[in-house]
């Protein structure tokens, strides 16, 4: 599905709109350069998750795990910055397989075009492209 | 006591020895043996490569501090946050000497080292007194040490520093701005071992956004100092990037807004040409403006808001100096203490940990259920990549 995104809360509506339908073990990847809403994008559907953490850019650890309380199917979501990465091995070196795919968890992983190898063939991909205006996304999700 | 600090949450292979006598701070010897050289081409720390090089050299460097010190009384590790793969190799080098000498051993947040690290400062910045008047000396390093042996060895002087909770108590509350490649948060601090934090990055460090601004500039890596020293001969108002959250009655920050900014204005300049190095050194002296006026007036905002006596620095990013200047002046317009670390404290070290091991270590009041210095540590000591200081 294709939707143009026109500022940042829109980028969150369509976030929340994803996190509705998850039932846990779904691994989501997120494609986009710098600057083009991903982290707000893992914010907004955190949010809907019921996390009340700051969920902030795992650039430097690479990976964060966050405890999701009160939902009926899952109980942790995985950020994952592949930002820094030249390939999916450092990712099974932090301990990324511990969770991938986990019936209870979500893992979301930006930059996932940089990981390919490590994403389970039904893995999500979600698109933030650039649009017409500066702030205009076209989110393929 | 003499104390064996270790770190190695990210790129830095540290090890200090750390001697608490009186009630005043020693150190005895600091080594850091820096890998930033060999993730330079990566443009960012390389998680596998950077835990290789921890299992090479943490031997080397805890032996070179130990010198002719048998065994030391107790041993603080860095536990978290930080890289797990490079955190571990720390740990478990403390929990094998903790085991096979039968010392205690003491995890520590890397943030609470960066919080003290000021305290071990050389010279005297600021008015924390001595903790005996008149007694306050400089003794100078005499250790000789084999700079040819290791040519990425970091030595730094001898530190000796007079501190008890009374001194430090003249300090508090303090808020505590941590700035790093990992970390932006404010921290209130009201005794020693309470921190409660009151503001963080919503997004990206502000290490980080210096780190992709300059890679957006094609200048290397690490972007902290690079950015800095291309800001030193630019204009700081050339460029109008915008303060995120400047205004916003919480303080917390945001600089993934800020960072986006600096690419558009990149892409709408760069269509005609390259950039000239006068237009490169205005983008990074109007960046850097916009980060340090947000992080210095929430930072004074929040000492207000909270009564504070005086605002701490710590974190690598501490090392900037006009981050420095604008903090020093606006502290002194306030009326606030103003304490940073020495630039050899900056950057990530053993000292400041081995200095947070002794905090934790010493008191064990039922307010400090987290002070666990024992010679069992290391039966159940684990790294944690995402520790909180609070």
């Amino acid at each position: 599905m294709m939707r143009i995104s026109k500022n940042l809360t829109e980028t969150g509506q369509i976030a929340t709109e994803v996190a509705v339908n998850l039932k846990g073990g779904e691994v989501i990847g997120l494609v986009g350069e710098l600057g083009a809403g991903k982290t707000t994008f893992v914010q907004a559907l955190a949010d809907s998750l019921g996390i009340k953490e700051k969920v902030a850019s795992p650039t430097f650890v690479l990976m964060k795990v966050y405890s999701v309380i009160g939902h009926q199917s899952i109980s942790k979501l995985v950020h994952v910055d592949a930002y820094r990465l030249r390939d999916a091995e450092e990712l099974k070196n932090i301990g990324l397989l511990d969770y991938l795919g986990q019936p209870d968890t979500v893992t979301v992983i930006e930059w996932a075009n940089q990981v390919k190898d490590i994403l389970p063939p039904d893995s999500r991909m979600i698109t933030i492209s650039p649009g017409e205006g500066e702030n205009d996304r076209t989110i393929d999700f | 006591m003499k104390i064996l600090g270790i770190e190695s949450s990210c790129d830095e292979t540290a090890a200090a020895l750390l001697e608490v006598k009186d009630g005043r701070f020693e150190v005895l010897n600091n080594v850091v043996w820096s890998q930033t050289e060999i993730h330079k081409k990566y443009g960012g720390v390389v998680p596998e490569v950077a835990a290789r090089q921890h299992v090479e050299s943490i031997n080397l460097v805890i032996e070179e501090v130990l010198g002719k010190v048998m065994k030391p009384d107790l041993i603080a590790v860095t536990k978290g946050p930080g890289l797990i793969t490079s955190l571990s190799v720390g740990v478990q080098a403390a929990k094998t000497l903790s085991y096979s000498w039968q010392i205690p051993l003491i995890g520590v947040n890397h943030l609470e080292g960066h919080l003290w690290s000021f305290l071990l400062n050389n010279k005297s910045q600021a008015p924390i007194s001595p903790a005996l008047p008149g007694q306050a000396k400089k003794v100078s390093n005499s250790k000789s040490q084999d700079k040819n042996k290791f040519v990425n060895w970091k030595l730094s002087p001898f530190a000796l520093r007079a501190s008890e909770d009374k001194e430090i108590g003249n300090c508090l509350p303090a808020v505590v701005l941590i700035v790093s490649g990992g970390h932006t948060e404010l921290v209130l601090v009201k005794e020693v071992g309470r921190y409660k934090l009151i503001g963080q990055t919503l997004d990206d460090a502000v290490g980080e956004a210096f780190d992709k601004v300059a890679k957006m500039l094609n200048l290397g890596y690490p972007g902290g100092p690079i950015v800095a020293h291309f800001a030193k001969s630019g204009n700081a108002e050339a460029i109008k990037f915008p303060r995120p959250m400047l205004k916003s009655d919480d303080f917390d920050f945001s600089f993934s807004g800020l960072k986006t900014a600096v690419k558009y204005h990149l892409q709408n300049m760069t269509q005609t040409g390259g950039l000239s190095r006068a237009y490169t050194n205005d983008i990074c002296a109007s960046f850097q403006q916009a980060v340090i006026e947000v992080l210095v007036d929430k930072t004074i905002r929040a000492a207000q808001k909270f009564k504070a006596k005086s605002i701490i620095l710590g974190g690598g990013v501490s090392a900037n100096e006009q981050l420095i200047k604008n903090l020093d002046l606006k502290t002194k317009e306030s009326e606030l203490d103003f304490y940073f670390p020495e630039k050899w404290l900056t950057g990530d070290n053993a000292a400041m940990i081995a200095l947070a091991g002794y905090f934790n270590a010493k008191k064990s009041s039922p307010l400090r259920p987290r002070s666990e210095a024992s010679k069992n540590t290391w039966k159940t000591l684990t790294a944690d990549a995402n520790l909180r200081l609070v």
